[in-house]
């Protein structure tokens, strides 16, 4: 993987919080245009819940998802925390303060309540609108390519200009990300065949011409491995392997840049399941895909990711390049994580000791809060000073 | 070792629309106890369909075609429903693969577990009294042939003892049960207390009154004549008086000192009386019923009081009732020889009626009543272990006959509905036209095969009999009785083991905290919602153990879990069945669960077994290549090449393939794969393969690069991390 790759989504102290519980608590992590990030944990530690919140299937409670670039979710809880923080910090010190000092406070508050609402309302525009900044972007650029073109043009060049502007108004950024689910059963509509279902997206977008829709259709299918005949059948005709792959069709059919495979083989047998895994890494390979890979299966995720993401109860608590991460594991959960892996060799296995992992007896965060920090390059891991000075000890 | 289950030439289809699936084709396989056989494959490939079969809940639209599965010496596919009800969850259950559907949404948690309990509760209570006093009244009857044949004084006396054994066995019962409860609730709270006083010096302190109050209801328990008694008592009773209120005001103003020095208290008198020695009830039982005492006398220790009652209840009874006993068993046991060697007989004369070219419906028929009868009356009704082989001869000697005549009939409208059609056919075909499917072959059975059958299965009993009559000498009627006595023991607790409401919801707190599951008491009253993932699979866990069965099976127990959760319930599913003896049918499609669970595994393929062995067997040593292509297909840790994925589907079994089933798929396939189906061919006593490489003829192929670089890689971290 290339390091100065450019970054394709960047997610900044993300939090979901869903009423009291904190799915996901503080989360930052870049994926690089190309790679497969591998996000790991047990389940309800979040990680599903990263996948929906980047593709914006729940809106965030704080933080921000840039993707390309352009701030597709921000949330707006964060800010409003300090305001109400600003404000109760004034109240306590402007009691016992002399008056002149007082009103420099006030003012002092006063400004940043402003900008904080400023950033408060432009979040809330993000959050609604950055489908439609991309959507302007696109039309203008369609604009410019047909602008000499339409001097003197004959009707099917207008045609064609009209079809595109169209598709352009209605395209949303977020179709440039595409999710893989877990179960390759109820993810598929029983009532639509095949065709329908992976066309599903294109037609959305706009695509009008039946003969373009069956085309890429029945492209996307070889791509995956079906054939042509597929097209036409309903999704219980199929194995649970066969699914998976229709699954895939209907994502990369959208021609994204970025795909959330949430357990995509978890359903899956393990025979079936190496067809998949290969089917992606081929895809990647061809189309440059970029993958944002979920799974609780260590060893698929080892194999398959270039960097790997650690949760735990909806914190990030290390990330490094998968190597790294199995060579050199520093988060005492990780390694309770790793040591929890089945290998396939009975005299290995029966030695084997899971190391049990108690946050309460792990940590004393009592004092020290801990923060998410670099140890080596490219080594990230949650700690506090002491544990930071005890992990740089155990890297040399 | 004790063999629990033998499935035998199993053999299951089903009907549907499309016509017949052969879900399972003829697969043997054995269960010892305290065993665990893996059974791996893809889906389809029949493994859940078997451990159905074994369960007796296969769907309607099954056909058992044919095969035995004999648990406790019945035939599982023959038995009627009535007799299965005591069978299915009691001694054979099963955890399911999906929690979530395999618990009821809207009942709660502590129902789900209690709701067998109670139910299985009143039934067991009647069995254990039948199979109790059977027992007893077999042994007392025994004991009057062996020793009183014509003295009525003597066997008075004998029936006496057997009476008075009665007697006092239900007194030691009655002693032991509030002991029980005592020690366990004294060992629930040491954990706990320790996890709370974790807590209050870490300062994380959640839901604090709640778990005080409760370990003030288990310290009050644990209050006992032998558990926690005297001055400790005392100190118990006053540590616990102020505690709740000691929390509220520690709660309010963070002032933890107290409680933590009750508890430290409370905890000291557990811990210690948590060694000491428990005291011999059953001998103690026997003192308060017959010596005349209302009291137990009061010795230094617990070991000299043991010796003391011991030595009592050897002196004037024990002693002399083994003995009675032993004779009786010798007795007994030398009756059921003599019948053996009379069952011989009769075998080889009945043997003749079966060696006719042709049988004759009603000798046959008469044959077999009089050598079911004789067998049966071989048994020797104080052997607590039963004879399976003695038990399933007359059901399946009738089975093969019924077959026999059967087939008579059957094959000669087959005959007749084949010449109709292809007459049909040819008549089509005359006329030049294409006619609309196949003529269905006409399925004979072939009556010679079912004789030879029924032959080999007399052969097989005379050799048994020969056998148990040369092994004579060699039994120990010693251990035997003690074995007996034990048993008796184990009955008559379940006799008075009475399962009230609030006796279930112990069991079943208990039950959840075995299976590991914190503070049982408030998650008792929860919601399956309200659990996670791995917690409903402890459930579940925990609902199949609260029959005591002597057979588990997991249908995939892990595979809707993560890596975490599924090691935790691996390890605990492992710890159980060390615990309580328990044989496990692990059933899964990741060979890499099983590695750490299984002493043996069997692969499974399109019905049939295709591997078979030790898992050393199987993972260091596969033969076949449907095992090399699973092992390969699954990424380990330094995998780094495209992983070789089995090319294709598992074929469809409406029209299983002619040859290897495999074959399709198999890049080691050879003419002879498509053709005809390989054998089991022996490598080792304990390891088997179906596979035509193994074939003297076959070329010689090695285990695929993946395998050998793996296992040459795990062994280096084995050393590695040995050093």
């Amino acid at each position: 993987m290339n390091n100065n790759a450019e970054t394709l989504l960047k997610v900044e102290h993300l939090c979901q919080y869903f009423g009291a519980n904190r799915a996901v608590d503080d989360v930052s992590f870049e994926i690089k245009k190309g790679e497969v990030f591998g996000l790991v944990g047990e389940s309800g530690c979040g990680k599903t819940t990263t996948g929906r919140s980047i593709i914006k299937l729940y809106d965030i409670t704080s933080g921000n998802i840039f993707f390309k670039g352009i701030r597709i979710g921000a949330g707006i809880r964060s800010y409003q925390e300090e305001i109400e923080n600003a404000k109760k910090n004034y109240k306590e010190k402007s009691a016992n303060a002399s008056p002149e000092e007082s009103a420099r406070m006030k003012k002092e508050l006063d400004a940043l309540i402003a900008a904080r609402k400023e950033d408060i309302k432009k979040a809330r525009f993000d959050q609604k609108n950055c489908d439609k900044e991309y959507a302007k972007k696109l039309v203008a650029e369609v604009k410019a390519k047909y602008e000499k073109l339409l001097a003197n043009a004959t009707p099917e060049v207008k045609k064609e200009y009209k079809d595109a502007l169209r598709k352009a108004k209605k395209a949303k950024l977020a179709t440039q990300i595409q999710m893989i689910f877990q179960d390759p059963i109820a993810s598929l509509d029983p009532r639509m065949t095949v065709r329908e279902i992976i066309a599903e997206g294109l037609i959305i977008r706009g695509e009008r011409d039946q003969k373009v829709i069956d085309e890429k259709v029945y492209q996307m299918l070889e791509l995956v491995g079906l054939v042509r005949e597929h097209a036409g059948r309903y999704p219980h005709e199929f194995s649970g392997g066969q699914r998976q792959r229709i699954g895939v069709a209907r994502a990369i059919i959208m021609n994204p840049e970025l795909i959330i495979a949430d357990e995509p083989v978890s359903a899956l047998d393990v025979s079936i399941q190496a067809q998949v895994i290969n089917l992606l890494g081929d895809l990647r390979h061809d189309l440059g895909l970029t993958i944002l890979f979920i799974a609780h299966d260590l060893s698929v995720v080892k194999y398959f990711s270039d960097r790997i993401g650690v949760m735990y109860f909806g914190k990030m608590v290390e990330l490094a390049t998968s190597d790294e991460l199995f060579k050199n594991p520093l988060h005492p959960y990780t390694k309770s994580l790793l040591s929890a892996i089945p290998l396939p060799d009975p005299i290995y296995e029966k030695k084997r000791k899971r190391i049990q992992y108690n946050r309460l007896a792990e940590h004393d965060y009592s004092v020290d809060k801990p923060t998410f920090r670099e140890i080596t390059p490219g080594h990230f891991v949650e700690c506090n000073d002491a544990e930071y000075a005890k992990y740089e000890s155990m890297v040399e | 070792m004790e063999n629990k289950l033998h499935v035998k030439n199993l053999t299951i289809s089903f009907r549907t629309s499309n016509g017949k699936v052969q879900a399972v084709r003829g697969i043997d396989f054995d269960l010892a106890k305290g065993e665990t056989l893996a059974i791996v494959g893809e889906s389809g490939s029949g493994k859940s369909v078997t451990s159905k079969a074994i369960l007796g809940i296969l769907a309607g639209n099954s056909i058992v075609e044919g095969g035995e599965i004999i648990y406790d010496g019945k035939d599982l596919l023959k038995i009627p429903e009535d007799e299965f009800h005591k069978i299915r969850g009691d001694k054979i259950a099963m955890i399911f693969q999906d929690p979530m559907s395999s618990l009821n949404p809207i009942i709660k948690i502590g129902k789900q577990l209690t709701e067998a309990m109670l139910l299985k509760g009143k039934a067991r209570q009647k069995e254990s009294r039948a199979t109790f006093n059977a027992y007893l009244k077999a042994l007392n009857e025994a004991m009057i042939k062996a020793l009183a044949k014509d003295d009525p004084a003597k066997a008075k006396a004998l029936t006496k003892k057997c009476k008075d054994f009665d007697t006092f066995e239900y007194k030691h019962l009655d002693l032991e049960t509030p002991y029980h409860n005592a020690y366990q609730a004294a060992s629930d709270a040491v954990p706990e207390i320790k996890s709370i006083l974790f807590e209050i010096e870490k300062n994380a302190f959640t839901d604090p009154m709640e778990r005080i109050k409760q370990v003030k209801k288990l310290a009050l328990d644990s209050i006992n004549e032998w558990v926690v008694f005297g001055a400790k008592a005392g100190a118990v009773r006053v540590a616990t008086e102020t505690i709740v209120n000691d929390t509220k005001l520690a709660k309010k103003y963070g002032k933890w000192e107290t409680v933590s020095k009750n508890l430290e208290i409370i905890l000291g008198v557990l811990e210690e009386a948590l060694t000491f020695d428990m005291p011999n009830f059953f001998s103690m039982g026997y003192y308060l019923t017959f010596s005349g005492e209302k009291e137990i006398p009061k010795l230094a220790s617990v070991a000299e009081l043991n010796a003391y009652l011991r030595k009592y209840l050897d002196d004037n009874f024990m002693l002399s009732f083994i003995a009675d006993a032993k004779s009786a068993i010798a007795y007994s046991a030398e009756a059921s020889y003599k019948e053996m060697l009379e069952a011989v007989i009769c075998l080889k004369k009945y043997r003749e009626v079966f060696e006719a070219e042709k049988l004759d419906k009603k000798t046959a028929y008469e044959a077999y009543q009089a050598l079911a009868k004789e067998v049966m009356e071989t048994v020797d009704p104080l052997n607590t272990v039963k004879d399976t082989m003695v038990y399933t001869f007359g059901t399946g000697l009738k089975t093969e006959v019924d077959k026999y005549f059967g087939a008579i009939v059957k094959n000669a409208s087959e005959t007749k509905r084949y010449a109709k059609q292809k007459a049909e056919y040819d008549r089509i075909v005359a006329k030049g036209k294409t006619p609309n499917g196949e003529v269905v072959p006409a399925s004979i059975t072939d009556l010679e095969l079912v004789r030879t059958n029924i032959l080999s299965q007399i052969d097989r009993m005379i050799e048994h009999f020969e056998n148990l009559v040369a092994a004579k000498s060699s039994r120990d009627f010693e251990a035997e009785t003690i074995a007996l006595i034990d048993f008796l023991k184990a009955n008559a607790s379940g006799i008075v083991n009475k399962v009230t409401k609030s006796m279930a919801k112990a069991k079943a707190i208990k039950l959840m905290k075995e299976v590991g599951i914190s503070n049982p008491r408030k998650r008792y009253n929860q919601y399956p919602f309200e659990f996670s993932g791995g917690m409903r699979q402890r459930i579940v866990i925990a609902i199949a153990l609260a029959a005591d069965p002597d057979i588990l099976i997991c249908d995939e127990p892990t595979t809707a879990l993560d890596v975490t959760i599924q090691s935790q319930i691996l390890e605990l599913i492992n710890k159980l069945k060390a615990e309580r003896q328990l044989s496990i049918i692990f059933i899964t499609h990741d060979l890499g669960v099983v590695a750490n669970m299984a002493d043996r595994i069997a692969v499974m393929y399109a019905g049939k077994i295709v591997e078979y062995g030790t898992s050393e067997d199987i993972f260091y040593r596969s033969a076949h290549p449907y095992t090399w292509a699973l092992l390969s297909s699954m990424p380990d840790l330094d995998t780094n090449e495209k992983l070789d994925a089995i090319p294709g589907t598992p074929p469809n079994m409406i029209y299983p393939p002619v040859g290897d089933a495999f074959a399709a798929r198999n890049k080691y396939a050879m003419q002879i794969d498509f053709e005809r189906q390989p054998p089991m061919f022996k490598i080792t006593d304990s390891h088997y393969a179906a596979t035509w490489l193994l074939h003297p003829d076959a070329p010689k192929i090695d285990p695929p690069k993946t395998i050998t670089d793996r296992i040459a890689r795990m062994k280096e971290r084995r050393v590695e991390e040995h050093e």
